[in-house]
């Protein structure tokens, strides 16, 4: 709240993946590739192998151009687009970890500096400095994915940290070791189907034989030591939060599912043009092994930042920018006291630096369609439940007066038309529209928050009964407010609901 | 359970200012060399002062160039983000879109000057129009650095800007408030660009020529903005002359003139040093000034100090490392190409 909301109209997950997924791509081939090219090289230098030396430094250029260019300057991004989309998360981490990150630094420049050196000296160095400098280049890379990946996986699982604050007890925390060795996987597999780019587009013959089926060799490695990790990744998650995400977060579970599909896909490709017919191996293949690369990395990096919530800092500050530690002076005196920059309109603020991190209001996660048909009773007590909801959701710690300017600037947005009349339905399918819009954002059919069953054998009246209580059955249920058109199609959809039908 | 506090400083302040104000010099000298390199290039290429193969010369050394002033811009962004995060961050969200565009500059400018680079090394010329895409990039960059830093010492504009205006489409209206300092900044890299000129081409006498003219007219023309730039922040003037910047800031003239005698009798190594010495100065003028803009708003004198000894005592021993580390290949990779030649 101390900071003044940036607000676009993408969404922000959307503009953090387009700079991370593409940095974090582009950055772990520059380790993997740095190891690629020195052992290669030392191999080829041993057997006399002159052709492979050729074959290497057209792929150190390729290298060069790629990471030192795109991968530095979208690592530079991500600190430019996390100061600008979560700036209380970012000075939080920085305060702590801000040694890390100099750390880190001290190996960025040397790993920048051995790259260049690396590149420019394949004709002028000695062969025992080149490598050397080769084997520089991938220690100090892979130092600098040690020091950020102890942050990341802070930003997951704080561990010990919560209670005492200590630099090592966050740095070291539960997820640390799975996910470095996880990524110094995907390191060795990226290198592999980075060299496979490149090779298919060498002369079929047997050099490109061999060198497709080595690099091939290197992208198996990789995608094995990767698989392993995932799973022991999971497990160091604490299982509160695996089992919360498997009850009400399809995100990462979906993510999960993909990028399994997505690593057997590259493993099939790798195998069959890899390892079987390497000669076969064209720039269509080699291409669509690396589009296959980058979005199982997307999927991946989803799942670890979906599982996170409803936090960007587990524990410690939510995805909105509100900080846990704050919570009874939120509740105390609202989120309009500790704003330091206002527009003048309270509910646009409200909305902004509650929900408008995550949701918009016609584009991506919409909240109008999510609220067309209802009113402002309505809306003032789902956001107040919004801990509830499905989707593990940071609660609204403000006041009940906030709760209600949020409720008036979305329903300013939105249709306020009944539903029927928006939507043009009648009968069972309004009723689904209305279960859509009225219950399903907590009560998601066949997940866990699943009521249907308990709708079996019941009357319309019951149902109306049901329907008039709805505001005393528990935390957070919102009353039932929809007209007699509505309410009559919503009854009618309970039933089929109930008779296990329709659904 | 009682939440650890982030509203902290991990090391004493007057560490963090001279680790921030000695890296954001480093950046500064190889952000000129680069700036004031291009600049330099173009306008004797195009003045035909220059022969191709001299500007191929000089822009195979700009992708370099770029990656020195990207790798060493990091570490004063980092120490600044500690020190002044609302400040900063505050102006960054103002103009979201502009401070963004910023790395889809760098990275432009950065592929253009390797094509530059790689163009001159296969055609014999280095390629004006790919070196001028790139000069626009990095002027890009410098103003909308002005802007945001501008802003940021003037947290009122911000909070009024903001109030106006979320979008991030903002730019900093109060132009007269950076016009000057962003000239200085360029006219300075001028300087230390001819500076770098004269070094590398010290063996051409047109060349040398041309460094000569660029540091000279560079520093005359950078001390006249940024005396310029001085007097026009008015009630700050006499602030400012009371605190030891004033002479911190003589002593940079000083050591300008210094470091000039130091070049003109082709003694680089001391010339190198005194201009680096006086650009440290500057630099701890301009931080005073930052001080002083944010007095009564911000002190960083307010954060409380929490030292993490360990990581901070891991970062001093990395960083005495990457010198070592440094040295060895810049001298194996400088004593190979001797000895090729």
């Amino acid at each position: 709240m101390n900071y003044p909301f940036w607000d676009v109209p993408v969404a922000y997950g959307v503009l953090m993946a387009v700079i991370a997924v593409f940095h974090v791509f582009v950055s772990h081939f520059a380790i993997g590739g740095g190891l690629y090219l020195v052992v290669s090289e030392q191999l080829a230098r041993k057997a006399g192998d002159t052709r492979r030396l050729e074959f290497l430094e057209k792929l150190s250029k390729f290298f060069v151009l790629v990471t030192l260019v795109a991968g530095a300057l979208t690592g530079v991004g991500i600190w430019f687009i996390i100061g600008l989309i979560a700036p209380t998360a970012t000075e939080a981490l920085i305060h702590n970890y801000v040694w890390g990150w100099a750390t880190e630094w001290t190996f960025f420049v040397v790993e920048i500096a051995a790259a260049m050196i690396y590149f420019y000296g394949w004709k002028t160095m000695t062969p025992r400095a080149h490598v050397t400098v080769g084997w520089i280049y991938f220690v100090f890379a892979w130092l600098s994915l040690f020091v950020i990946n102890g942050i990341v996986t802070f930003m997951l699982t704080p561990g010990q940290w919560l209670a005492t604050g200590d630099f090592w007890d966050g740095f070291f925390n539960p997820t640390f070791w799975p996910s470095l060795v996880l990524r110094t996987g995907v390191c060795v597999m990226l290198a592999g189907l980075y060299a496979l780019l490149v090779a298919s587009r060498c002369e079929v013959g047997a050099f490109k034989a061999r060198t497709v089926r080595y690099s091939a060799g290197w992208g198996v490695a990789g995608l094995a030591v990767t698989a392993l990790c995932q799973y022991w990744y999971w497990k160091a998650i604490p299982a509160a939060v695996t089992a919360k995400a498997l009850q009400t977060m399809p995100t990462p579970i979906c993510s999960m599912e993909i990028s399994a599909w997505l690593a057997a896909g590259i493993g099939a490709l790798l195998v069959v043009f890899g390892l079987l017919a390497p000669r076969k191996l064209g720039f269509g293949a080699a291409a669509a092994l690396m589009v296959l690369g980058l979005a199982w990395f997307g999927a991946f990096e989803w799942f670890r930042e979906s599982i996170r919530k409803p936090y960007i800092l587990a524990g410690y500050i939510y995805g909105n920018g509100a900080e846990v530690a704050e919570t009874a002076n939120y509740k105390k005196n609202g989120y309009l006291a500790q704003m330091a920059f206002k527009t003048g309109d309270d509910g646009a603020d409200l909305f902004r630096h509650a929900c408008r991190s995550c949701h918009t209001l016609d584009g991506y996660k919409a909240l109008k369609p999510a609220f067309d048909g209802t009113d402002r009773a309505f809306i003032a007590a789902i956001v107040r439940a919004t801990h509830l909801l499905r989707g593990n959701m940071p609660p609204f710690l403000g006041t009940t007066a906030e709760a209600d300017k949020i409720a008036d600037h979305l329903g300013h947005h939105t249709d306020r038309r009944p539903l029927a009349e928006i939507y043009k339905l009648e009968g069972v399918e309004l009723g689904r529209k209305a279960y859509a819009i009225r219950c399903g954002k907590c009560h998601v059919i066949g997940a866990a928050s699943d009521k249907s069953k308990s709708f079996a054998g019941q009357s319309a009246d019951d149902l109306n009964s049901l329907l008039n209580s709805a505001a005393d059955m528990g935390e957070g249920m919102p009353a039932y407010t929809g007209d007699a058109t509505e309410r009559k199609a919503l009854v009618a959809f309970l039933q089929t609901l109930g008779k296990g039908g329709q659904k | 359970m009682n939440l650890p506090d982030y509203q902290f400083i991990s090391a004493p302040l007057w560490l963090v200012t001279l680790l921030h104000l000695l890296t954001f010099t480093l950046h500064l000298m190889a952000m000129n060399f680069l700036l004031g390199g291009v600049i330099i290039t173009l306008l004797s290429s195009a003045r035909k002062r220059w022969d191709d193969a001299t500007a191929v010369k000089f822009a195979r050394l700009f992708p370099a160039a770029t990656a020195a002033t990207v790798t060493l811009g990091v570490a004063p962004l980092l120490f600044l983000q500690l020190v002044y995060p609302r400040q900063v961050y505050a102006a960054a969200i103002v103009s979201g879109w502009f401070w963004l565009g910023v790395i889809a500059a760098v990275i432009v400018a950065y592929y253009a000057l390797y094509r530059a680079s790689f163009a001159g090394h296969r055609t014999g010329r280095a390629g004006d129009a790919v070196l001028l895409l790139a000069l626009v990039g990095l002027l890009y960059v410098s103003l909308v650095y002005s802007s945001v830093f501008s802003m940021a010492e003037q947290p009122a504009l911000a909070h009024d800007l903001y109030a106006k205006d979320q979008s991030g489409l903002v730019w900093n209206p109060a132009v007269g408030d950076y016009a000057l300092r962003w000239l200085h900044m360029v006219l300075g890299a001028l300087t230390v660009g001819g500076f770098f000129v004269g070094l590398l081409g010290r063996n051409d006498v047109e060349v040398f020529a041309t460094g000569k003219r660029f540091f000279i007219g560079g520093m005359v023309a950078a001390a006249l903005a940024g005396m310029v730039y001085l007097m026009s922040l008015e009630q700050l003037i006499g602030a400012f002359m009371r605190t030891p910047a004033i002479w911190a800031l003589t002593a940079s003239v000083a050591l300008s003139l210094v470091s000039l005698h130091f070049f003109v009798r082709k003694n680089f190594w001391l010339s190198g040093v005194t201009l680096f010495l006086s650009v440290m100065g500057m630099v701890y003028a301009r931080h005073t000034v930052r001080l002083l803009r944010l007095a009564g708003q911000f002190d960083p004198a307010s954060w409380r100090v929490a030292p993490q000894w360990s990581p901070l005592l891991m970062f001093l021993a990395c960083f005495v490392v990457m010198l070592i580390v440094l040295v060895w290949m810049l001298r194996m990779f400088f004593g190979a190409k001797k000895s090729a030649a």
